[in-house]
C-alpha cells in the first residue's frame, strides 16, 4: 500500500521530539539539569502513560513530588540516583539489555538515563507545584488542527491529476453514458435511474447534458432521502433506547424528517450542526428549528430504573458519554470519548476538556416533549384551562360527596360486623365449603382485589382446587386429571402461556396464573359432584405480602353445566373485609340510598364529560427531543478520576477545547452560566469560521460517500489513530470551497460530480493497479457495491412496487413484543406498507432485520462513518428465500408482461438499464420457457449485476 | 500494527468470508502483523484458521444462564449465611442495591454436598452437574461493572457494558475463521422462553463486518430463510440457479479483477451447502434412545425437555464443525422476577425449584457427552451468568438483589485445570475477595487457550484498537492444565 492510512507507528510523531533533541544539545548536560526542560518532556512521554494519578499501574505515581517522594518509596533518593528505582528499572541491568521499564514503548535513550541520573544525583529539586500529564501521542500540532492550507491549484482534477503524476500514472477515460447516470442516480438518489431516463440521456447529444444530469438529480426529493440516510447513519440515529428495555420510540421520525428535509433544502450545514447542539436555545418558538436539537438524544441510553445511588450515577455519566462522544465524532473527528477516563492517549483531548463538554451536556436528558409554536401552545391553553378548573371543582365535590356517605353508612359498620363471619382471604391459603353440587365447569369471580377494592381484574393464582365431593376427596381441576383453564392472562407473544391459566391446575407452585380480567374458570374432564375449593396466590411463601402476590378480596363461586349459565355456589362477601377501604365499599354497596348514589353518579357523569372534552382537545405534537434541565446543568461539575462519579477531581467549566486553541478563539464560562448558553457557546465555537477542523470533516465526508473513500479514510477520527489524508491540499481546497459555498451540500456535489476524476470509467488497470490496488489515488472511479437501503429499494423500484410518499411514521420489517423488555422479530413477510423507501424504516437497535442487517446496514448504537461491504451466505438464503423476493419476483413478472414485448429485454432494461446480449436472451428464455418468468425474475433480483456499480 | 479498515478495497470485498464458512478467498484476506513471538517476518493473519501461537482449545461452547443465577444457591458454599440466617449483613446493615433495600442475609434454601473427588461443595439442586466438578475451574472471585442485566450480560459477552461490541463468538469468528464450509462460524442458541436480556446484542458482530455475527437457530427455531420457498419446485430452484450463475459469471469474467464478484458466486455455492447440511444437524433421529433419555430431551417437563433439545444441538454443531456455541438457558427480566430467568427477586425457592431442574440434567448431559467423544480434549466449556446475587434478602420477599461486587463463572475442557476454584468471595458471598477477577482477565484466558493474544487480538473502530478485554487483562494461569 502507497498511502499511510491509520498507521500510528508509522505516522510522524509531533514536533516535540525535535523540540526535546534541540533542548538537549542547546543547554548541554554539563550545567545542572533544568527538570522542567529536560527530565520532565521523557517522563510525560515514557512513564506517565502508566503512572499517572489515573491508573497508578504498581501503585506508582509520578505526576508530582507528593507522590514521587511519598513517606517509604524508595522511587528517588536524592543524591543517588543508583539507589533510586525509577533509575534502576529505567537504565538496562548490564550494557544491551533490555530495561525492566517502560513496559511498553521506547526506553529511556542513553542521553536521557545520564539526564535522570544527574538530576537525581544533584538532589532531585521537583520545581514546587509542578504537575506531570502524561503526554499524547500527537499535540496541537497535529495537522487536522492547522488552519487551512491555500493552494496555487484551482480545480478538484489538478490535485487529482498532480498526485497521479507523481506516481506515474493518469485517469482513465471516461465512463460510457449508460455507466455514467447509473452512477449519479444512485449517488444523488439511492435509486435506479428508469429506462427512459437512461435513453434519454444516452441519446442526448447536448454538451451540457451531464450536467443537466446532475442539475436535475439535485433537485431531487430523494436526493435528500439519501444524503439524510448518510448523515442519520454518522449522529447514529435510532428509533429505540436499546439496552435492556429497548423500547421503541415513535415520535423520533419527525427528526429523520428535519434531516432529509434540511438536506433537500440544502440548509447551511454549519447551522446544522448548531441546530443539532442547540437549536432549541436559537429556535426557540420555532419548532422548525427545534427539532434540529433531537439529535442530542438521538442515542442509546440506559433506561432500566437504579436504586443504588452509586449504579444510578454512572448511568447518568453514561448517558452524557454517549452524546459527547456522539458529537465529537460526528462534526469534529475527535474521540473525545477516550479521555473520560484520563487524558486521551493519542491526540491532545485532556481529561479536562472532556469533562468542560460534560458540563456543557449537563442538562440535556432523554425524553419526549411537546414540539409546537408559541401560538399553539397558547391556543390550546386557552381551550385546556377552564376545562381543567371544572375537573378540579367536580373532583373536590366527588370527594366531598364521598367523604360523607362514608361517614353516614360506617354508623352501621357495628351490625354488618356480625354478619363477617369468616376470616378474611388468605394469599396463602383461602378454603370454601359448599353443599355438593355436580358441576362441568366451575369458575372464580373476582369482584374486587386485596389491593385495591375498585379494581377486580389482575389477581393471581398460583394453584386452583377443587375437590369432589364424598369419601375419597380428589382435586378434579388439576389438568394431569383432565381438566382445562381459562382466563385472559398477561401475554407474552413469543413465549405464550408465560403467565397463562394453566400454571392454575398444573399441581405446582412457584409459577402462578397472572390474570388480566376478572375471572379463572376450569372445565372439569367430566361432571362431577363438588363441594369445595382451595385456592392461593402465595401458598408457602413467607413473604406472601408483597405485591407479586396480589389475590382476590370479594369474589364468589360459580358452577355451571354448560359454561353460560351460571349458579353462584360460594361467596367471600361474609368473609372479614381485608382493609378499611374494602369496608366502606362494602358498606357503601349496601347501604347507600338511591338519592345518594344519583348525587355521586351525577358528578361522575359530569366529571366523565370534562375529561371526554379534555382529551377530545388535540395534544401538542410530542417529539423525541429531550428535555433540557437547568437544574442538572448548575455547577459546579469536577472532573471524575478514572470515569467514576464518585472520584471528584478539579472542578471544571464550560469551555471549549484545548486543542484548537491556537487556531481558533476559545471561551470559558463561569461555573453557574445557563443551560443554554453552554451549549450554544459549544455549538458557535464548532462552526466558527477560525475552527479548520468542522469543515474538514464534513468536505472529507463528501468525498467519502462519492468515492467511497474519504481523502482521510476514518472519517470519524481525524486524531493520530485515525488516518492520514492522501491528498491534505485537496482536502484543504474542499474545506475551504464549502465556506466559499456558505456551507451548502449542493454546490460541492456539483464540483464533485462534475470532475473528471468522478466521471472516469472504474476499468481495471493492470499497471496502475500495482501502484495503487484500492485507487486511492484515483486512477479509476472505484466501483462499488449498493447498500442495504438501495438494495431493497431498488428491489421495489425495479419491480414497480415503490411506494415514493416521504416523511411520517416510519414502517416496519420487524414484530416488536414487549413484555417489561422489548424484543424484535423479523418478519417473514413484508407487506405493502413496508414499500416505501427503506430510509423510513424504523430503525431499532439491536435488531436483525434479514436483508438490511446483511447488507450491512449501519447498527446505530455508534456513529457509523462508514458502511462494511460483506458478502456472505446468509445474503445469498435471504435473497433467494424470503418471501420478499417471491413478491417482487412476481410483481416485477406482472410488469413485465404488461409492458409487452420481450421479456427479457424489458427485464434488463428496467434491471440493469441496458440491452440484453444474444447469448443472455437465449439463456434467459430457455429458462423462461422451462420455468416461467417469475423464476427467470428470482434469478434477476439476486444477480451482481443488479447491485453492483461500475 | 495494520487495521484491518487498512485493507485495500478490493481485498475487503474479497472477503468473501461468510460466517459461515472459512474457506477460499478467506486465506487471501484478514488483517497482517508481526506475530506474537516479536518475528517481524512471521505474519499472523485473522481469519486463515491458525491462532497466534499454538492452542489448547479448537472451538467454545459459552453456555450462558441469564438473569444473574445466584452463585451462593448454587456454586460457592456458603456456610456463614446458614450459621447468620436472618442477622444483619455486618457492615452493610442498610444497603440499598438496585431493586432497593435489603434486609437479612438469607441462607441458600437447599443444602450443599460434597461432589467428586475434590469434595467441591456444590448446591444439591444440581445433582447432575456435580458429578462434573472434578473437570470444572471455578472462578469464584468475578466482579462486574454494572448491576443491571442487559449491560450485564452485554458486558460478559463482549467485555464492553453498552451494546454495540463485537462479542466474544464474533471475536473468536474474527480471528480464527471457520472450521467447516457446510456450517456457521458462529451460532447463538437462544432459549425456548424467548432472547436473553438486551437480544441480539448478545451475539452482535458489533463493528466488526456482519459475518462474524451468530447465526441463530435452536432445536425450535430454525435458520431463517434457509429453506427453499414453498411454492418452488426443485427442477425451478434448479434452474435459477443456473441461470443466475449464468449471469454472475458472465458479469464476474468482465471485471476479472473485482474479486468481490467472485466471492458473491462462491456465497450462493455455500449457501446451497448449508441448506444441505443445516437440516441435518437439526434431525435427531439418528441419535439412539439412550442419548435422548441422557439428555431429557424426552422429559414431561417441557421447559427442560426444549433446553435438553437444544444442548444435544449444541453438540451436534461442535461435532461438526461449528467454532463458537452460544447457548442461553433462560431468557429475559419478564413481568413477574424470575420467571422467564434466574433473576430470583422475590421468591428465590421456587425459582430455582423451577430453572434448576431444566438446567442440570441436559447441561450435565452435554458435557458427560462431549468427554465420552474425546471431545473435550480440543473443546472449551464457559459457564457464564452476567453477575451474582446479594446475600441478603430484599426487604420484604424470599429473593435476593442483583449483586455485581462477586459471583462464579466457571470453565472446562481444553487446556483447563479441572477442579480449581480460583478466587472466593468473603464468609457472605457479598464482595469477591480473593483474587477479584474481571470478565476481561476471564476472557483473556480464554484467547489465550485459543491459541490468541488478548492484547493483539483487534480491530480499529472509531479511534482506537477495540478488544475484547477491552485495554485490560491478564492470563490466570492458576486455571490453565
Amino acid at each position: 500500500m502507497i498511502f499511510p492510512a491509520h498507521q500510528p507507528d508509522k505516522v510522524p510523531r509531533g514536533i516535540w521530539c525535535l523540540f526535546v533533541a534541540i533542548a538537549l544539545l542547546v543547554t548541554g548536560i554539563a550545567e545542572g539539569v533544568d527538570f522542567e526542560k529536560e527530565i520532565k518532556p521523557f517522563l510525560e512521554k515514557k512513564c506517565l502513560g502508566c503512572h499517572n494519578p489515573n491508573i497508578a499501574k504498581g501503585d506508582i505515581i509520578l505526576s508530582g513530588a507528593e507522590h514521587v517522594f511519598a513517606e517509604g518509596a524508595e522511587l528517588i533518593v536524592p543524591g543517588d540516583a543508583l539507589k533510586s528505582d525509577i533509575y534502576l528499572v529505567a537504565t538496562p541491568a548490564e550494557p544491551g539489555e533490555v530495561p525492566e521499564m517502560p513496559e511498553e514503548g521506547d526506553a529511556l535513550t542513553g542521553q536521557e538515563a545520564e539526564l535522570l541520573k544527574q538530576w537525581i544525583d544533584e538532589g532531585a529539586v521537583w520545581p514546587e507545584g509542578l504537575v506531570l500529564h502524561e503526554a499524547s501521542k500527537s499535540d496541537k500540532s497535529w495537522w487536522a488542527y492547522q488552519p487551512l492550507s491555500e493552494s496555487p491549484l484551482k480545480t478538484i482534477d489538478a490535485f487529482i491529476e498532480a498526485s497521479l503524476t507523481k506516481e506515474g500514472l493518469a485517469m482513465s477515460p471516461a465512463a460510457d453514458r449508460r455507466v455514467l447516470i447509473r452512477r449519479a442516480t444512485y449517488d444523488l438518489t439511492g435509486m435506479p435511474p428508469t429506462p427512459e431516463e437512461v435513453e434519454a440521456f444516452v441519446s442526448n447529444s447536448d454538451p451540457a447534458a451531464y450536467e443537466q444530469l446532475i442539475d436535475r438529480l439535485l433537485a431531487s426529493p430523494h436526493y435528500g432521502e439519501r444524503w439524510g440516510r448518510h448523515w442519520l447513519d454518522v449522529i447514529r440515529f435510532g428509533e429505540s433506547n436499546g439496552f435492556e428495555r429497548n423500547v421503541i420510540i415513535n415520535n423520533a421520525w419527525p427528526f429523520r424528517d428535519y434531516v432529509i428535509d434540511s438536506i433537500n433544502d440544502d440548509k447551511p450545514f454549519d447551522q446544522l450542526i448548531r441546530e443539532h447542539i442547540a437549536g432549541d436555545v436559537f429556535g426557540k418558538g420555532d419548532p422548525a428549528v427545534e427539532l434540529g436539537s433531537a439529535f442530542l438524544t438521538g442515542g442509546p441510553y440506559d433506561d432500566v430504573g437504579n436504586k443504588d445511588v452509586v449504579a444510578a450515577a454512572q448511568i447518568r455519566a453514561n448517558t452524557l458519554d454517549e452524546i459527547i462522544g456522539a458529537t465529537g465524532e460526528a462534526f469534529l473527528g475527535m474521540t473525545i470519548g477516550c479521555a473520560r477516563c484520563h487524558d486521551h492517549k493519542f491526540d491532545p483531548i485532556s481529561h479536562r476538556d472532556y469533562y468542560s463538554l460534560y458540563s456543557t451536556f449537563s442538562g440535556v436528558r432523554h425524553g419526549s416533549r411537546p414540539l409546537a409554536t408559541a401560538k399553539e401552545v397558547q391556543a390550546r391553553d386557552k381551550l385546556v384551562k377552564p376545562l381543567n378548573a371544572e375537573k378540579a371543582t367536580l373532583e373536590a365535590d366527588l370527594k366531598q360527596a364521598e367523604r360523607e356517605l362514608i361517614n353516614k353508612v360506617r354508623e352501621k359498620l357495628p351490625e354488618y360486623q356480625k354478619r363477617w363471619v369468616r376470616p378474611k382471604v388468605n394469599r396463602t391459603l383461602t378454603e370454601d365449603e359448599f353443599d355438593p353440587v355436580p358441576a362441568k365447569f366451575i369458575r372464580i369471580v373476582s369482584e374486587s382485589l386485596d389491593t385495591n377494592p375498585n379494581v377486580a381484574g389482575g389477581f393471581r393464582i398460583d394453584e386452583f382446587e377443587v375437590f369432589s365431593s364424598g369419601d375419597k376427596p380428589r382435586n378434579v381441576a388439576l389438568a394431569a386429571n383432565g381438566a382445562r383453564a381459562t382466563g385472559a392472562a398477561r401475554l407474552i407473544e413469543d413465549f405464550p402461556g408465560a403467565y397463562g391459566p394453566q400454571l392454575a391446575i398444573d399441581g405446582k407452585l412457584g409459577a402462578r396464573f397472572v390474570s388480566t380480567g376478572t375471572t379463572l374458570t376450569i372445565e372439569l374432564a367430566q361432571p362431577t359432584e363438588i363441594n369445595r375449593v382451595v385456592f392461593s396466590s402465595g401458598r408457602d411463601e413467607d413473604t406472601f405480602t408483597h405485591g407479586k402476590f396480589t389475590f382476590v378480596s370479594d369474589y364468589r363461586i360459580e358452577v355451571s353445566d354448560d359454561g353460560e349459565n351460571w349458579r353462584e355456589v360460594a361467596h367471600g362477601r361474609d368473609r372479614k373485609p381485608v382493609s378499611v377501604a374494602h369496608e366502606n365499599l362494602r358498606l357503601k354497596k349496601a347501604e347507600a340510598t338511591k338519592e345518594e348514589v344519583d348525587v355521586i353518579n351525577k358528578v361522575k357523569a359530569e366529571l366523565a364529560s370534562v375529561n371526554k372534552q379534555l382529551a377530545g382537545i388535540p395534544a401538542l405534537k410530542s417529539v423525541w427531543l429531550g428535555t433540557r434541565n437547568a437544574k442538572d446543568a448548575e455547577g459546579p461539575f469536577h472532573i471524575f478520576l478514572g470515569g467514576s462519579p464518585q472520584k471528584k477531581g478539579e472542578e471544571v467549566v464550560p469551555a471549549s477545547l484545548s486543542a484548537l486553541s491556537e487556531v481558533s478563539p476559545t471561551y470559558e464560562l463561569s461555573s453557574d452560566a445557563d443551560e443554554s448558553k453552554r451549549r450554544s457557546e459549544f455549538a458557535d465555537w464548532i462552526v466558527n469560521e477560525k475552527n479548520p477542523l468542522s469543515a474538514r470533516v464534513l468536505a472529507n465526508r463528501i468525498w467519502h460517500y462519492h468515492f467511497g473513500t474519504g481523502i482521510v479514510d476514518t472519517p470519524n477520527d481525524f486524531g493520530y489513530m485515525g488516518g492520514q489524508p492522501t491528498h491534505p491540499e485537496l482536502l484543504d481546497f474542499l474545506a475551504r470551497r464549502l465556506k466559499a459555498h456558505d456551507w451548502k451540500l449542493k454546490p460541492m456535489h456539483r464540483e464533485v460530480m462534475l470532475s473528471k476524476a468522478y466521471r472516469q470509467s472504474s476499468s481495471w488497470n493492470d499497471v496502475a493497479g500495482k501502484v495503487d490496488g484500492d485507487s486511492r489515488l484515483l486512477w479509476r472511479f472505484p466501483p462499488r457495491r449498493l447498500s442495504a437501503e438501495e438494495i431493497r429499494d431498488t428491489l421495489l423500484s425495479v419491480s414497480g412496487q415503490l411506494n415514493l410518499e416521504m416523511g411520517g411514521p416510519g414502517f416496519r420489517l420487524y414484530k416488536f413484543m414487549q413484555d417489561n423488555v422489548c424484543t424484535y422479530e423479523p418478519l417473514d413477510e413484508h407487506g405493502p406498507e413496508t414499500y416505501r423507501r427503506a430510509v423510513y424504516h424504523q430503525n431499532a437497535r439491536a435488531s436483525v432485520v434479514d436483508l438490511m442487517t446483511e447488507f450491512d446496514q449501519a447498527d446505530c448504537s455508534f456513529s457509523t462513518p462508514k458502511r462494511s461491504e460483506t458478502t456472505t451466505p446468509l445474503q445469498a438464503l435471504t435473497m433467494l428465500n424470503h418471501q420478499f423476493t417471491m413478491d417482487m419476483s412476481k410483481a416485477l413478472a406482472a410488469k413485465i408482461k404488461e409492458r409487452g414485448g420481450n421479456p427479457v429485454t424489458s427485464a434488463f432494461a428496467m434491471a440493469y438499464q441496458r440491452a440484453a446480449e444474444k447469448e443472455e436472451l437465449e439463456q434467459s428464455e430457455i429458462m423462461i420457457r422451462k420455468h416461467g418468468i417469475e423464476a427467470f425474475c428470482r434469478a434477476l433480483l439476486n444477480s451482481s449485476e443488479l447491485i453492483y456499480l461500475d | 500494527m495494520n487495521s484491518p479498515l487498512d485493507l485495500t478495497r478490493r481485498r475487503f470485498f474479497g472477503d468473501v468470508s461468510t460466517g459461515l464458512m472459512g474457506v477460499g478467498l478467506t486465506q487471501l484476506l484478514g488483517s497482517e502483523y508481526v506475530s506474537a513471538a516479536g518475528d517481524p517476518t512471521v505474519k499472523w493473519s485473522a481469519g486463515s484458521g491458525k491462532p497466534h501461537f499454538p492452542a489448547k482449545a479448537k472451538r467454545v461452547l459459552q453456555i450462558f444462564c441469564p438473569g444473574a443465577a445466584a452463585h451462593m444457591d448454587l456454586w460457592e458454599h456458603k456456610p456463614m449465611l446458614e450459621k447468620m440466617d436472618g442477622k444483619p449483613l455486618p457492615g452493610e446493615e442498610n444497603m440499598v442495591s438496585f431493586q432497593g433495600k435489603n434486609g437479612p442475609l438469607m441462607r441458600s434454601p437447599w443444602p450443599f454436598e460434597p461432589a467428586g473427588e475434590s469434595g467441591k461443595m456444590i448446591s444439591s439442586m444440581l445433582p447432575n452437574m456435580s458429578q462434573h466438578a472434578d473437570d470444572i475451574a471455578f472462578f469464584h472471585g468475578m466482579t462486574s461493572k454494572t448491576n443491571t442485566h442487559g449491560p450485564g450480560c452485554v458486558f460478559v459477552n463482549t467485555g464492553h457494558p453498552t451494546e454495540g461490541f463485537p462479542s466474544a463468538g464474533a471475536w473468536t469468528s474474527y480471528a480464527l475463521g471457520s472450521l467447516t464450509d457446510n456450517l456457521p462460524t458462529y451460532v447463538a442458541l437462544p432459549d425456548v422462553r424467548g432472547e436473553p436480556p438486551n437480544g441480539k446484542a448478545n451475539w452482535s458482530n458489533g463493528f466488526l463486518p456482519a459475518k462474524h455475527q451468530a447465526i441463530v437457530m435452536a432445536a425450535h427455531q430454525p435458520i431463517r430463510n434457509l429453506e427453499r420457498p414453498s411454492g418452488v419446485s426443485a427442477g425451478e430452484e434448479q434452474g435459477t440457479r443456473d441461470l443466475l450463475t449464468f449471469f454472475n459469471k458472465r458479469h464476474a469474467l468482465m471485471r476479472p479483477e473485482e474479486s468481490e464478484l467472485q466471492a458473491r458466486i462462491s456465497a450462493y455455492e455455500l449457501a446451497a451447502k448449508m441448506q444441505m447440511s443445516a437440516p441435518e444437524v437439526s434431525d435427531f433421529a439418528s441419535e439412539p434412545k439412550h442419548i435422548h433419555q441422557l439428555y431429557g430431551t424426552d422429559s414431561n417437563n417441557e421447559l427442560k425437555a426444549a433446553y435438553a433439545r437444544n444442548c444435544l444441538l449444541s453438540r451436534r454443531l461442535l461435532e461438526r464443525g461449528v467454532r463458537y456455541v452460544n447457548l442461553y438457558c433462560a431468557s429475559r427480566a419478564s413481568g413477574v422476577d424470575g420467571l422467564l430467568n434466574w433473576d430470583a427477586h422475590k421468591t428465590l425457592k421456587h425459582d430455582y425449584e423451577r430453572h434448576c431442574p431444566v438446567f442440570d440434567q441436559p447441561t450435565a448431559a452435554l458435557l458427560t457427552d462431549l468427554k465420552q467423544r474425546g471431545m473435550l480434549d480440543d473443546t472449551l466449556i464457559l459457564w457464564t451468568t452476567e453477575f451474582g446475587r446479594m446475600p441478603t434478602r430484599q426487604v420484604g420477599t424470599a429473593g435476593r438483589d442483583h449483586n455485581p461486587d462477586g459471583f462464579t463463572l466457571w470453565m472446562m475442557g481444553a487446556g483447563v485445570k479441572g477442579g480449581t476454584s480460583y478466587g472466593a468471595t468473603d464468609d457472605f458471598g457479598r464482595r469477591a475477595e480473593k483474587n477479584p477477577t474481571s470478565i476481561w482477565e476471564y476472557y483473556s484466558t480464554v484467547l489465550h487457550l485459543l491459541g490468541l493474544d488478548y492484547e493483539k487480538l483487534s480491530w480499529y473502530h472509531n479511534g482506537l484498537d477495540r478488544r475484547l478485554t477491552d485495554v485490560h487483562g491478564k492470563v490466570i494461569r492458576q486455571v490453565l492444565a
